[in-house]
């Protein structure tokens, strides 16, 4: 008697949970309007279905959600579900801790995901590691009102143009006419990969862990010269030079008039310029003479962590789905300003009423860039401890803006310095190949 | 002879008293700190997997990267100028508030209130006290442009690190070290004042070395602090910049371990830091401390 009431209840409690949706957890690091448009596609997937739940978790910034999966997966209480940046590709890819999507979900036509943006998430047998999710590239934000003020009626092209722009708003008395923060995705990566340089031998570290970098043997080293050159003149401000003390914020503001920036800011950018200034937003500035390539994608992915069981797997497996659908990128392209990433969503757009919407402006031309002719060093960067690198690399340029060192010292210095970490790496991952 | 025991009726209840705390400083201190060493000899994956016995391979990676001597010396010439600062200027507002002089009585109350600061929260609004368009500099930089850049120049950047440190040392050091000029006795001055001494004299020969032992306590936890309380002012005022010029050890640890992934980096400079923070205080105890008179 009692036995069957357990029984009963065991079989009851067993139902309850199977009818029950299984939860998952997914860990991103965006915040602002970007959070917002990610918590809106949980709460849309959520709806939509019955069978899963996911919770979706703000970590405050890609580093520190970063930080917090290495200490989660030690500690064996890891989310499903975890957006990584760019950076993080080679530690991800080496950790053994993460499932190529491709394996989990073999019948999706990953070749629909625009060259640009495979390249970058994809091993070198070309299988995709994680799905793209917010994916943004450099572009070139003007403000057209400051500019045209200034007697500059084209947005420029160039770098000559840009500066000989930036030379006429300081004639003008405009203290900002280009501001950057010096950052190493923009001023160096983004640069170098347009410019069909490469950052490190072994096409930047994708045909071996034995990759060297070569920053301060190409044509990047010059260009970043430059800058220390242009900053000197007062043509180029950095971020800590403007009130705003943030070089977003100060473009934003209307304090700059020209700056390099993702496609993610643009919704920002629009919003804050509403009534006040007129944007424009173009593929970033060229050398003259250097044929332009493809932009890196940028932002970040969604990998699949190990060690879940299948139900939870397959929640993972739906939400991905959810979120390849061609609405939910749409929504979330023109919610952010990030770039759409399958060619059928690209098409979806252009075919779209919208299709000139200020809102689908990043879309055209970020994909545009990053679909420019590629060369074996512009997939990407598959070089280790790259965060740290970028870190060196931020130091090292901020001495040499500072004037306590040249430029080139600065770049020589982070070659030296970003060599020992990459043969560090390659120790410490002594025992796993590069897949 | 009656020992402290006897304050007890029960011999465990001491045991058990202290147990919690124990614990507490068992988890939080003893163990990560054995963890630090252990993988100080190893070559640790940042997801974990294999981790790989090196030796003392970390600690001669890490003694031969000039960033980490430069990292060092930025640490001392800190710790040095900071500390020191942070009980010079409390001795001389406790001297001040000793004394009968007007409102000695609030500014003994307002002085300690900054204590209840985190250092995070002080970190936050020194950086826009310090802001070189906003803050307190602006009016310089107004008349000399680009005076002021703790954005771009280090030594702006190591300056306002300094006197944040310093501000929120005032409260605890300035209690310590009045409760030491409290506890003088009145006969001592007067002794003094009736043999001729002036206030200065006094100050000198009296109140100093009378209040030794509490100045004593004060450098020695001043010079531990800022070594490693440091990392709250730097992570919200400058995050080790411009060009690393504040990216004190205890920085350094931290974005090696946290942004770089190197556990086994950053576990080595733990220890290295943790064994010389024992042996600056050891060496104050042999060196200072023996000399001290703790009788009155």
């Amino acid at each position: 008697m009692k036995l069957s009431i357990l029984a009963t209840t065991a079989a009851l409690i067993g139902c309850a949970s199977a009818a029950q949706a299984t939860n998952i957890e997914f860990w991103y690091g965006n915040t602002g309007n970007v959070e917002v448009a990610i918590k809106a596609q949980c709460d849309a997937f959520n709806a939509a279905q019955s069978e899963h739940k996911v919770n979706c978790i703000g970590q405050g910034s890609y580093e520190v959600s970063m930080q917090k999966a290495i200490a989660a997966y030690r500690a064996k209480n890891h989310p499903v579900l975890m957006q990584f940046f760019d950076a993080g590709t080679l530690d991800l890819m080496l950790s053994g801790a993460v499932e190529p999507v491709q394996d989990l979900l073999p019948d999706v036509a990953w070749d629909k995901y625009i060259a640009g943006a495979r390249a970058y998430y994809e091993t070198s047998g070309g299988k995709l590691f994680a799905q793209p999710y917010n994916s943004s590239t450099l572009l070139f934000y003007t403000n057209k009102t400051e500019l045209e003020k200034a007697g500059i009626m084209q947005t420029p092209k160039t770098w000559e143009e840009v500066i000989e722009a930036a030379r006429k708003l300081k004639a003008a008395g405009h203290a900002c006419p280009f501001v950057t923060d010096g950052d190493t995705w923009r001023v160096l990566e983004q640069f170098s990969a347009r410019h069909g340089l490469p950052i490190a031998t072994k096409h930047n570290g994708y045909d071996g862990l034995d990759a060297e970098y070569v920053i301060n043997t190409t044509f990047a080293a010059q260009h970043l010269t430059n800058l220390v050159e242009w900053r000197k003149e007062g043509l180029v401000r950095l971020a800590a030079d403007t009130k705003a003390g943030n070089y977003t914020a100060a473009f934003n503001a209307g304090e700059c008039a020209m700056m390099e920036q993702s496609s993610g800011s643009y919704a920002a950018a629009a919003k804050a310029f509403e009534g006040k200034y007129e944007l424009t937003v173009d593929m970033a500035p060229m050398y003259k003479g250097y044929e332009r390539h493809n932009t890196f994608v940028g932002g970040a992915s969604i990998y699949v962590m190990k060690g879940h069981d299948k139900a939870e797997v397959d929640a993972a497996k739906a939400f991905l789905d959810f979120l390849r659908l061609p609405e939910q990128q749409m929504f979330f392209t023109a919610a952010t300003g990030y770039v759409p990433v399958t060619t059928d969503v690209v098409d979806l757009i252009a075919k779209s009423a919208d299709a000139n919407s200020p809102k689908y402006a990043t879309a055209k031309v970020g994909v545009e860039s990053m679909n420019q002719p590629a060369t074996p060093d512009t997939r990407g960067i598959r070089l280790g401890f790259y965060v740290q690198f970028r870190d060196i690399f931020m130091e090292e340029t901020q001495k040499a803006f500072a004037g306590q060192q040249t430029m080139q010292v600065a770049l020589d210095n982070t070659k030296k310095r970003g060599d020992q970490l990459l043969r560090r790496f390659e120790q410490t991952y002594k025992d796993k190949k590069l897949p | 002879m009656r020992s402290d025991s006897s304050l007890f009726s029960n011999r465990w209840l001491p045991i058990l008293l202290v147990t919690p705390l124990m614990l507490l400083i068992v988890l939080f201190f003893y163990v990560p700190v054995f963890q630090a060493f252990y993988w100080s000899f190893f070559l640790e994956q940042p997801f974990g997997g294999s981790s790989e016995f090196v030796g003392l391979d970390n600690f001669r990676r890490v003694l031969s990267d000039p960033e980490f001597w430069k990292a060092g010396a930025r640490t001392i010439v800190f710790m040095l100028s900071a500390s020191s600062l942070a009980v010079a200027l409390p001795l001389i507002l406790a001297i001040a508030a000793d004394r009968k002089i007007r409102l000695s009585l609030p500014a003994r109350n307002v002085l300690v209130w900054p204590k209840g600061v985190a250092g995070a929260s002080i970190g936050v609004v020194f950086a826009f006290i310090f802001n070189p368009f906003v803050g307190l500099m602006a009016p310089l930089n107004q008349m000399f442009p680009g005076i002021w850049a703790p954005g771009i120049d280090g030594t702006d950047a190591f300056l306002t690190l300094v006197m944040a440190h310093v501000w929120s040392g005032i409260p605890f050091n300035f209690v310590i070290l009045l409760a030491g000029l409290r506890s003088i006795p009145h006969t001592m001055y007067q002794a003094a004042a009736m043999d001729g001494a002036g206030p200065w004299r006094r100050i000198l020969d009296v109140q100093l070395p009378l209040i030794m032992p509490q100045l004593f306590l004060t450098l020695v936890l001043e010079f531990t602090e800022s070594i490693t309380s440091a990392f709250a002012l730097i992570d919200t005022i400058t995050g080790g910049g411009p060009g690393g010029s504040t990216t004190l050890l205890v920085y350094k640890i931290y974005v090696d371990g946290f942004r770089g992934y190197d556990l086994s980096g950053a576990s080595t400079q733990t220890a290295i830091l943790m064994v010389f923070v024992l042996a600056l205080a050891a060496c104050q105890f042999a060196f200072i401390g023996r000399r001290i008179n703790y009788e009155r």
